[in-house]
């Protein structure tokens, strides 16, 4: 009984190997910008944000 | 010999457990959506809803997931590494103990033994057992990559091994459990760090066993099966990476506005955040690999359980990173929507390429076509609507829930009882079961595509007189 084995180069294309698309690319790093943004906005030791006050800050409105 | 030195029959036998556990699975999802609006429905005590619900999660999630995983992962480890499988007694002992394990999973659950912690529910016994597999499993993969004749490591490759691993790790932390008795364990972790613990483990035991293995074999049977090579080496290996690391500090977005620590809750954000752009990689790339030739769309059947599956991939990979948001969970959170959510992600992404993966594997293995292109159009389009309707109605009425919650009077008491907020699900409720009946009709289809083309399979290789 004959197995045909994988010819791993007909996996991937040659010519766009190493293309990333731009608009991914840009998803990419804006996500990680946008993560250090958040982090120092929502981390009480930075910003001094802390659940327990926004939510008496909302009680207020 | 030769079914030992490919071993065809270890893959094929986990590929009829999958399916024989994924339709007790299926008539279990059945029964609890009817139960949800008709009380009537339980049968105390083996059959009511709590015993049914965790019943059905684990049986398909395990028997069909797992079981599927376990076949057609053993099936692209061959061909990637272009040596047999490591041990293949071994790896046969390890489909009849897959079965055995299940047959006790499903008793277990039913007779009540629960370990009370969400998809860790299996009493410490099974627990153990659960390792003896998964190590199992480690070795014939490990060893066969070892071993390999090709130097160079696919893609599918790193999923699988990513799985493997991480799998490993979460499942033994959180399982830490002191037995009292053979039936009753506690686990090791108490209020806030069993929380936490609990939900890094239920987040990622999902992502690393419905997305890395899946993902597997999304990047070997779409170039296998449409002729046509992934787009970019480059992105695939970026996107593997990021999601490997990443993924395992997302768990407390399942925690936001609960006594977790706040910056605990927000790291978990900013990592689920991310988590969109290398899930979004893969998506990318399967639709600029197809996008070289749209014709495959046409021409290969298989080509848009593919795309559709790695579509709702995308859709889910937008869709649950927006659910950690603070402002988006608070409104969605507990409610209906979730159970939307997650089917979106089994029905849509998992089912479908586990099914076009399977149906790629059954022909080779028993030498033949498929048995009927027609039935299985028939399938793809039955199991597209019916999760797309279910997903649909339990967003909808997950939000006008989230809505009545949040109702306050003027003098800040709530505008609704809970009593009041069920009453209008009744007709969503009823909406899920069609959409499930819709959905399971589709996978009597595929059911019965299977088992045709293994059938005409076997005659043909009679007639032949092989």
């Amino acid at each position: 009984m004959e197995e045909d084995f994988d010819n791993i180069q007909e996996f991937e294309a040659k010519a766009t190997a190493k293309k990333l698309p731009l608009g991914w690319l840009m998803l990419y790093i804006g996500l990680i910008v946008w993560g250090i943004y958040y982090f120092v906005q929502y981390t009480p030791a930075i910003s001094g944000w802390t659940q327990a006050s926004a939510y008496e800050e909302s009680l207020g409105k | 010999m030769d079914d030992y030195r490919y071993d065809n029959q270890t893959v094929n036998g986990f590929i009829l457990s999958a399916i024989f556990w994924g339709v007790i699975g299926i008539v279990a999802g059945l029964w609890i959506s009817v139960q949800m609006w008709l009380p009537s429905w339980n049968v105390a005590p083996y059959f009511t809803f709590g015993r049914l619900r965790v019943f059905h999660t684990n049986v398909l999630a395990v028997g069909l997931g797992i079981g599927a995983i376990f076949g057609i992962t053993y099936y692209i480890v061959m061909r990637l590494t272009r040596v047999p499988l490591f041990l293949p007694k071994l790896a046969r002992f390890h489909l009849y103990l897959f079965n055995v394990a299940m047959v006790l999973v499903a008793l277990s659950l039913l007779a009540g033994m629960n370990q009370s912690v969400e998809y860790a529910e299996l009493e410490w016994p099974l627990d153990v057992g659960v390792v003896i597999l998964w190590v199992i499993f480690a070795i014939v993969v490990f060893g066969t990559i070892i071993k390999r004749k090709e130097d160079q490591m696919y893609i599918s490759l790193w999923y699988v091994i990513a799985s493997i691993v991480a799998v490993a790790i979460l499942y033994i932390v959180n399982n830490l459990a002191v037995p009292a008795d053979l039936f009753k364990s506690y686990q090791v972790f108490a209020g806030v760090n069993s929380a936490n613990v609990a939900w890094w483990y239920g987040h990622n035991v999902v992502g690393f066993l419905l997305t890395t293995p899946i993902l597997a074999m999304f990047y070997y049977f779409l170039p296998k099966s449409t002729g046509i090579p992934i787009y970019s080496h480059r992105l695939s290996i970026i996107s593997f990476w990021s999601v490997v690391f990443a993924y395992l500090w997302t768990g407390a977005h399942h925690l936001v506005y609960t006594p977790v620590p706040d910056w605990i809750q927000t790291l978990a954000i900013i990592f689920t955040i991310f988590l969109i752009a290398p899930s979004w990689g893969s998506v990318v790339n399967g639709y600029y690999t197809v996008g070289s030739d749209w014709s495959a769309m046409r021409t290969n059947y298989l080509t848009k359980f593919f795309l559709w599956g790695i579509t709702f991939y995308g859709l889910q990979t937008i869709q649950g990173p927006s659910q950690g948001l603070r402002t988006v969970s608070q409104l969605i959170h507990y409610t209906d929507w979730v159970p939307g959510h997650v089917h979106m992600g089994t029905m849509g992404w998992v089912t479908m390429t586990v099914c076009a993966s399977i149906y790629y594997v059954v022909p080779k293995i028993y030498k033949t076509e498929i048995y009927s292109i027609k039935v299985a159009n028939t399938h793809f389009w039955l199991v597209l609507i019916g999760q797309l309707m279910f997903s649909i109605t339990m967003w909808i009425t997950g939000i006008q829930q989230g809505a009545m919650w949040k109702a306050v009077n003027p003098d800040g008491t709530l505008k609704y009882t809970f009593m009041e907020t069920l009453v209008p699900n009744y007709p969503y409720w009823q909406m899920r079961t069609v959409s499930g009946l819709i959905f399971t009709v589709g996978m009597l289809f595929f059911i019965y595509n299977v088992l045709m083309t293994m059938h005409q399979g076997k005659q043909r290789m009679a007639g032949a007189g092989v």
